[in-house]
């Protein structure tokens, strides 16, 4: 009795001991990361195709070891949707906050990034913010949040500049310049700082139309363009109404000198273009892109086209951003919210598929971000500046 | 006890209650949910006081919120102001505005459907309006700055926020009862139920329904300055868009229009129910809504009195089956 008692005592013992390195030591922890974005209403396309992106990158994270100096730690997504609201956005942090993520990735709407960072900022929860654009977002002073992307004030600035480059390049063709964009925080933004800048250039902005969303019908606006005859019409507005836009203006027979987009809704999307490829053929947007020259780039397109979705902006920069976060959390070695930010601090985070070079933040802003111009040729989005990332030459004017 | 009295008594217990909720826990999911839920029912019982009391129905109380909290961000960020004096001025504007409102379409006569559409569009060109003039900061906005103090109204912590909000609600749980048992909104019931009848026996209906837009308007406004202070950032979209008219008009109609506690209960059921739907479901997008909705439209359907009348609807219905066997 006393042998059989020793016996299994020994064998439990013997058990839990080669049992508990598969549940204890072995076993490779997991590290939560807080996935949020507007996956219903309003934006809720663009939310999924966010989710998307960062679901990617976390799966080939996971697959090629996890988190190394945690001992192969896989990384956990903990959806959150913010159903395109920022109060819904800041309710989705604090649940996010008490499941014990370690960090998050969002919101894509500036809007609702301004409200989830901020409500991250109270748990010094690191938030890497993957799209939202608005410059507000990066001057707060918050020390939990990064912006791997450029802002619009970037994205505005390029716009201009390379404008006034291919124009020169051109013999000065283009002398005035119509802007229709959307009424919320990103349109309005990105027009105000573009009738700012133009003018210093010697541009003529001849008027600046804004239009609701969603607007369906564009043929006022689009009268009011053959009356003011601008050289180039600049979009700054969301996919249905860039692609409502421009529509029209090819019922009207209008073709400016250029269609010149700055983060414009349609003009850099594979959507658009398979959909209308005549309406989109020529357009120039500076947006955010991908480096072509990184073959990277082309394998994650095709395998989100396998998927049968659009290799959307949305997707490769959430996808940049949850890599971003896992290589700081790599160098972290810890889950420790603020080991991650002062990672993030210091990242340097170069192995990436956007043309941004080694990152460097100042105040929580990635300071190598850039947008690429791209331009609309044979049914293809072709980068055409900067040169180191050129695909093809740039066509401009469109008609003499 | 006579009835106001115990009245009275149950909104010292309630708000006794959720006061001790911020003591009892840390959670920031729980203090968020109730300072969310706090906030619906405070547009509720705004909406409730001229569309319950005052049988006036409005689709366009976002008019008076969005008024609240473009005030409580212009009085901070350009006339450099206090945030509590702020406050008063958000709430006098929004109540100021509700006044105008009120004259314009009470002057002429505007009831049912024709009242609704127009404050439909006034909230309209309010929206429009703020996304024209620069003052507004148009369609960027209005952000105000990360400043955590009580002379701020910024707080470091949600508790903060749901004491803040939960006065807001009492104040309003206290004007209800005020008009349930004043001359004032005997009169206002009156005109609700009878207008022509209300005027014959010398009530003025011009004046009571004025004083009501004026009182809903001004806790509307209330609830705007409220938004400001916690999400620090309000566009017009979010002051003048549907959303807020809706929330408002849909928590008191589940709840209970005409009633004390419907919009209370009405928004704290909308909310557990918007929660529950979103983390059962918050895996497969847009589900969560869908079911929302179609418990909604059960509530409706089978709760015509709404939720605070769930005993007089089942007395009727156990009256009406009873009457069928007799």
């Amino acid at each position: 009795m006393s042998t059989r008692r020793h016996f299994m005592s020994q064998s439990a013992a013997a058990a839990s001991a080669m049992a508990f390195p598969l549940v204890g030591g072995a076993q490779p922890r997991t590290i939560k990361v807080g996935v949020l974005h507007p996956v219903t209403g309003a934006l809720a396309y663009s939310g999924q195709q966010c989710r998307v992106g960062a679901l990617m990158a976390i799966e080939d994270i996971n697959k090629a070891g996890g988190i190394k100096s945690m001992g192969g730690a896989n990384i956990e997504a903990l959806l959150g949707d913010a159903q395109s609201q920022p109060q819904a956005g800041a309710a989705e942090i604090e649940k996010m906050n008490e499941a014990g993520v370690s960090a998050v990735v969002g919101a894509f709407a500036s809007a609702i990034c301004l409200a989830t960072t901020q409500a991250a900022a109270k748990y010094n929860l690191p938030h890497v913010v993957d799209v939202g654009v608005a410059d507000q977002i990066m001057e707060r002073g918050l020390k939990n949040t990064f912006r791997f992307g450029p802002g619009y004030r970037k994205c505005a600035e390029a716009a201009v500049a390379n404008l006034h480059v291919l124009n020169m390049a051109a013999g000065k063709p283009a002398r005035t310049v119509m802007i229709v964009h959307e009424e919320s925080l990103f349109g309005t933004g990105t027009a105000n700082l573009l009738a700012r800048e133009l003018p210093g250039y010697g541009y003529e902005v001849k008027e600046v139309i804004k239009h609701a969303n969603p607007t369906r019908d564009f043929n006022n606006i689009v009268l009011r363009m053959k009356a003011v005859n601008p050289d180039i019409v600049i979009p700054a507005n969301y996919y249905n109404e860039y692609a409502l836009l421009v529509r029209t203006m090819q019922q009207q027979k209008i073709s400016p000198k250029a269609i010149y987009s700055v983060l414009g809704g349609a003009a850099s999307s594979y959507k658009f273009v398979k959909e209308f490829p005549d309406a989109a053929n020529g357009i120039i947007d500076c947006n955010h892109w991908f480096n072509p020259k990184d073959k990277r780039s082309a394998e994650l397109k095709k395998r989100v086209e396998a998927k049968g979705l659009f290799f959307s902006y949305e997707v490769f920069m959430t996808y940049t951003a949850m890599r971003l976060l896992a290589d700081a959390i790599e160098r972290a070695k810890s889950s420790d919210r603020a080991a991650i930010i002062d990672a993030l601090e210091k990242s340097t985070f170069a192995d990436h598929i956007m043309p941004y070079g080694a990152t460097k933040f100042v105040n929580g802003q990635n300071t190598g971000a850039q947008p690429l111009m791209t331009q609309v040729v044979k049914n293809d989005i072709k980068v055409i500046i900067p040169r180191e990332y050129r695909e093809t030459d740039p066509v401009f004017p469109l008609r003499a | 006890m006579t009835s106001g009295g115990k009245e009275l008594a149950g909104i010292f217990l309630f708000v006794a209650l959720v006061a001790g909720i911020p003591l009892a826990t840390d959670s920031g999911v729980i203090l968020n949910f109730v300072m969310m839920a706090l906030y619906a029912a405070l547009l509720a019982q705004a909406w409730n006081i001229l569309g319950g009391f005052g049988g006036q129905f409005s689709f366009g109380h976002a008019l008076f919120f969005g008024t609240g909290a473009y005030i409580q961000a212009i009085a901070q960020l350009q006339g450099g102001l206090n945030a509590w004096l702020a406050l008063f001025m958000a709430v006098a504007g929004s109540a100021g505005v509700g006044a105008l409102v009120g004259a314009l379409s009470f002057r002429y006569g505007l009831k049912g459907s024709y009242f609704a559409l127009v404050t439909l569009a006034f909230a309209e060109v309010f929206r429009i309006l703020a996304l024209s003039v620069p003052f507004t900061g148009a369609g960027v906005g209005l952000m105000l700055p990360l400043h955590e103090s009580f002379a701020n109204m910024q707080f470091g912590s949600r508790k903060g926020y749901v004491y803040l909000v939960l006065a807001f609600v009492a104040a309003a749980l206290l004007l209800t009862w005020w008009l349930k048992h004043s001359r004032f909104g005997a009169y206002l019931q009156a005109v609700r139920d009878n207008e022509d009848a209300a005027r014959a026996i010398g009530v003025n209906p011009f004046g009571v329904k004025l004083g009501a837009i004026v009182l809903s308007g001004g806790l509307m406004g209330a609830g705007g300055a409220f938004y400001v202070q916690v999400f620090q950032y309000i566009d017009p979209g979010i002051a003048y868009g549907p959303g807020t008219s809706v929330e408002a008009l849909v928590a008191a109609i589940v709840g209970g229009m005409g009633t004390l506690w419907g919009p209370v209960l009405g928004a704290l059921v909308l909310h557990v129910l918007a929660d529950l739907t979103r983390n059962l479901f918050g895996q497969l997008p847009g589900i969560n809504m869908v079911i929302y909705g179609m418990v909604l439209v059960l509530i409706v359907m089978f709760l015509p009195r709404g939720i605070a009348g769930l005993g007089a609807t089942a007395k009727s219905l156990w009256k009406k089956s009873g009457g069928r066997r007799g």
